[in-house]
């Protein structure tokens, strides 16, 4: 019996960490073997693709939940597993807002192993060097703080958006401050629209930050990785990213224990008078998806990769930023990690990431409209226009 | 002396014949093992890619949602395609009045006796040989606005220069990648010249020279019209890889920034695949192939067909 | 008395002189992102977006070193050899012989049977990768090493046959005809004196297949699932998380397979410049 295994973690010890628990679990289960094909994101991507379109899926593969594993689910080419994680407590063992990413017309798909939280990490010598004093609360107080790193003459926001993603977590977030989960819940289902003034009022807000010129000089040629590069580099002070760029951002630094102590975070600021919560998340999880032709072992499998000790181990050790069992919560020792499981824990509404909770075709037309806003060549209302536009041929 | 003059008349019909026959079996014997694989691995995929075309299809499960020619109809009235037509007419145009040129005039000037000229012509070459993935990166650093070396080298030469963000400004973004296209892509037309120069006999550029012409009059007159062959089919390939190029835009810019940069390549990745929309993206491959195909056709018959007689 | 012009010695020097110039010239600026890229395998990553250009504060030997020394590259160097030699050898004696028939024999619907074997020039193989990915999964061929070499040579056949054709109508008439006289058939002038003739041609050929395939990532990512099947390009995914990429390692690596493709380029490019050419056209 062979379980066919695909996953993104090319190299180090979150490889090895994976190579190891398949060893153990082929001892445990010695009628099983597991093959393991390694690839890397991107290339990932597009060879699921494709093996998917052909009709014969892996039978353990990453996932990130959402539109793309909702299509697969429609095709009939993963396995329904909500059955199984009500056996032995598998699903409540999981923090709910990630869990419910893999959860498709009702039914689920897939569980996580990592999830996290999108927010500002910032330089705490450059923001004292431009001597702020108070981390920004609300939307203005964050422009302000723009100005005063401008005024000290530090670029204050990296930004890689040439890999369009990057930019459309500003005017997501401002979407999710203004319109909150009802006016994102109204426009995917249908009862309202990506062009409902919610999202025209987040694209006003966004130009009001792009006209202050906040970005390093052709941000909108540079690569996610140039923004890294950026921060490590200390050229500018701060940067709206998920969880994983605390390890990325010191991975690219001169001296990285000393960068990673200069690092700190801080939640995205309210919007005054907006229909969503500050508490409200922006965030993503990885995750497993089981392939419709697995062998019954599988979730045997996959139940043994997330179960709470070795959770716990991941999250102690940095291998899961953030864990997603509820129990591995207090594992996570980083300060800064800490805030954000922090911030996890108390959300009070958990949006994907657009690109991917969307169908494929929205979640481009997301990022590539919002470009248009970075770029100046689009006004708020097109850009939501042109999105609603893509949605609701997909979405119907 | 009838009968003689039948005898070879008769052995020449027999040896006549025989040729026809030797003939149709070379033909046969020489196509069809090419053709069996062509047709298996190229031809069969591309019909099958051209029935995707008429259905909205994602790809996953059944073929399902006729729509005849909706996707073509929608293609043609995309603004942003339209546009990314315009960029691979830009890129052909460039490419053979820089690219070909260049690589001609390097052909040539190695071809004159240059010390070292082993070592030119790999060094020439290697561009091609490098990934695109790794080109793409390397000349993202070069054209970085922050340190990269092209800003550095302008900023040392202009007086009071402004970094340029060369791969952020969709006004300039098209001509920063033609720069690297002519930097990968020269050496593989270097080297048809250059494979083509070997045919010319000197003699007849000796025999110029005798005559007293000139450099530039031999080149004119003797040695480029003998190149004549090899140019229009470099020019032949050249005009369809810069119809269909892909890897290096997509590794540079993904045909950004807001699309200055999309070539029908790009935009057939992106809109296509890219978005589950198997059957678009398809459709957008035929447009792609009916534009490259009115060329050929037009190419074949009008310039290209003199050289095969 | 003829008059003989030439050139005198002086300026004949100058314009050697002016010709090494330019070539150095476009050497140097070819070189630059090259030697950017060797150079980057000796930095850390740090110091790679830091300073790319510069020359690398301490040499990270280590970075060549440890590519080196891990079996799987020698692994998807010995694969990608493999391949590129399958793929050369399909591509030449398949696109030769289409190319032969296309150039110097006459028969009825032959413009129409090139045009039929060029189609291939004019459709990007992306778009066809669903269908044959199913085609290559029905005839079991998935994983192997043919998957990459046989859609490989077909799609190669196309450009190939064309840029041969060319090269194969040069070959003058007057030697086919002696070669009929003396009794040889199509077959025999093919092999004993057409394709010894056109050698520059078939190295040129020889040349771009294996660049080609050499750098393939596609199609070898989608139809190759074991590790020990890889090739080199797919040897880069172990360097690239999903959030960040170990740039540093990545040129390491690449420059290293750069190597083995100069290695062949320089055995093909004696070929190229043969010169012999000449010689038989005199004879």
């Amino acid at each position: 019996m062979q379980i066919d295994w695909w996953h993104i973690t090319t190299s180090g010890e979150g490889k090895d960490n994976w190579t190891k628990q398949a060893q153990l679990f082929t001892k445990q289960h010695p009628n099983v073997s597991i093959k393991i094909t390694i690839l890397e994101n991107q290339a990932f991507k597009n060879k699921l693709a494709t093996v998917m379109q052909s009709g014969s899926p892996p039978d353990v593969f990453q996932s990130w939940g959402g539109g793309v594993l909702g299509e697969y689910a429609r095709a009939g080419l993963v396995k329904d597993i909500t059955a199984d994680l009500q056996q032995n407590g598998w699903g409540d063992s999981f923090l709910q807002g990630p869990l419910d990413l893999y959860k498709i017309d009702g039914k689920y798909y897939g569980v996580p192993w990592q999830a996290g939280m999108v927010g500002f990490w910032y330089n705490k010598e450059l923001f004292d060097k431009a001597g702020i004093k108070q981390l920004p609360t609300t939307w203005d107080e964050l422009l302000d703080v723009v100005k005063q790193l401008k005024a000290a003459g530090i670029t204050p926001i990296a930004l890689g958006e040439k890999d369009s993603w990057t930019g459309a977590f500003w005017w997501e977030y401002l979407a999710l401050r203004v319109g909150g989960k009802e006016a994102f819940e109204k426009a995917y289902n249908r009862q309202g629209s990506f062009a409902d003034e919610p999202f025209v009022e987040a694209g006003r807000l966004l130009k009001q930050l792009v006209d202050l010129k906040p970005f390093q000089t052709g941000f909108l040629g540079a690569s996610y990785s140039d923004h890294q590069a950026l921060m490590a580099n200390e050229k500018a002070a701060m940067e709206l990213m998920g969880q994983w760029a605390l390890i990325v951002d010191s991975g690219l630094a001169k001296k990285p224990e000393e960068f990673e102590k200069k690092l700190d975070w801080f939640p995205f600021p309210e919007v005054k008078g907006g229909a969503g919560k500050p508490t409200d998340a922006l965030g993503g999880a990885d995750g497993f998806a089981i392939g419709k032709d697995a062998p019954p072992e599988t979730i045997d499998f996959v139940r043994f990769l997330t179960r709470p000790e070795l959770q716990k181990q991941m999250g102690a050790t940095g291998l899961a930023s953030l864990p997603t069992v509820k129990a591995a919560a207090s594992s996570v020792k980083q300060p800064a990690l800490r805030k954000i499981q922090q911030a996890l824990s108390k959300a009070t509404y958990y949006q994907l990431y657009y690109d991917q909770f969307l169908p494929p075709a929205t979640g481009a037309a997301v990022n590539d409209n919002t470009q248009r806003l970075f770029a100046g060549t689009a006004s708020p209302e097109d850009v939501a226009k042109a999105i609603e536009q893509v949605a609701a041929t997909e979405l119907g | 002396m009838s009968s003689g003059a039948t005898k070879s008349a008769v052995a020449y019909g027999v040896r006549a014949r025989s040729i026809r026959w030797s003939k149709l079996l070379v033909v046969l014997g020489f196509l069809v093992p090419p053709a069996v694989i062509y047709i298996w691995l190229v031809l069969l995929p591309m019909a099958q890619a051209v029935f995707y075309s008429l259905y909205r299809w994602n790809g996953l499960g059944p073929l399902q949602h006729f729509v005849g020619l909706g996707n073509y109809e929608l293609i043609l009235r995309d603004r942003v395609f339209i546009s990314a037509l315009g960029h691979n007419l830009i890129i052909v145009a460039l490419s053979i009045c820089i690219q070909l040129p260049l690589a001609l005039a390097l052909a040539l000037l190695l071809r004159g006796g240059v010390p070292g000229r082993a070592a030119f012509r790999m060094i020439f070459f290697l561009p091609y040989v490098l990934s695109e993935v790794v080109t793409g990166v390397i000349w993202s650093f070069i054209y970085n606005p922050q340190n990269g070396l092209m800003n550095a080298l302008l900023g040392a030469v202009i007086p009071g220069f402004k970094p340029i963000g060369w791969l952020g400004d969709p006004g300039i973004v098209l001509y920063a990648l033609f720069v690297v296209i002519t930097w990968k892509y020269f050496g593989l037309h270097f080297i048809l010249y250059t494979a083509g120069l070997q045919d010319i006999p000197s003699e007849l550029e000796e025999a110029a020279e005798i005559d007293g012409a000139s450099t530039w009059q031999k080149l004119r007159y003797v040695t480029i019209p003998l190149l004549g062959r090899t140019i229009r089919l470099s020019v032949f390939l050249s005009v369809l890889g810069s119809l269909q190029i892909f890897d290096l835009i997509w590794v540079m810019t993904t045909g950004g920034p807001v699309n200055a940069s999309e070539t029908m390549a790009t935009y057939l990745y992106k809109f296509g695949f890219q978005r589950f929309a198997i059957g678009y993206g398809s459709a957008v491959a035929v447009v792609l192939f009916v534009i490259c195909l009115a060329f050929a056709i037009f190419y074949q018959r009008q310039i290209m067909s003199r050289d095969y007689s | 008395m003829a008059s003989v012009s030439y050139s005198p010695p002086a300026s004949r020097q100058a314009l050697k002189f002016i010709r090494f110039g330019l070539c150095l010239f476009v050497a140097l600026l070819v070189l630059v992102p090259l030697v950017t890229a060797a150079l980057g395998g000796l930095k850390t990553n740090a110091e790679l977006f830091a300073n790319p250009f510069g020359l690398p504060s301490t040499p990270q030997w280590s970075n060549y070193r440890s590519v080196l020394s891990e079996p799987t590259f020698w692994q998807e160097l010995r694969n990608s050899t493999i391949v590129m030699l399958l793929t050369a050898i399909g591509v030449l004696v398949l696109s030769s012989m289409p190319a032969f028939v296309f150039s110097r024999l006459q028969f009825p619907g032959r413009e129409l049977l090139f045009g039929f074997f060029t189609l291939g020039l004019l459709f990007p193989i992306a778009v066809a990768i669903l269908p044959l990915y199913i085609t290559l999964r029905q005839f079991h061929l998935i994983d192997t090493l043919w998957a990459v070499v046989l859609p490989q040579v077909a799609f190669g056949l196309p450009s190939n046959i064309v840029i041969l054709r060319g090269f194969f109508a040069a070959v003058p008439k007057e030697l086919e005809e002696a070669a009929f006289i003396d009794g040889v058939g199509y077959v025999g002038f093919f092999l004993r004196i057409l394709l010894p003739l056109v050698r520059p041609a078939l190295a040129a050929v020889f040349v771009l297949t294996l660049v080609a395939s050499w750098n393939n990532f596609f199609l070898p990512l989608l139809v190759l699932n074991s590790q020990q099947n890889y090739t080199l390009p797919l040897g880069i995914m172990q360097f690239q998380g999903q959030h960040s990429t170990d740039w540093a390692m990545v040129l390491a690596f690449v420059t290293l397979s750069l190597v083995p493709t100069i290695i062949f380029y320089l055995f093909a490019e004696r070929h190229i410049v043969s010169g012999l050419t000449a010689g038989a056209v005199k004879g």
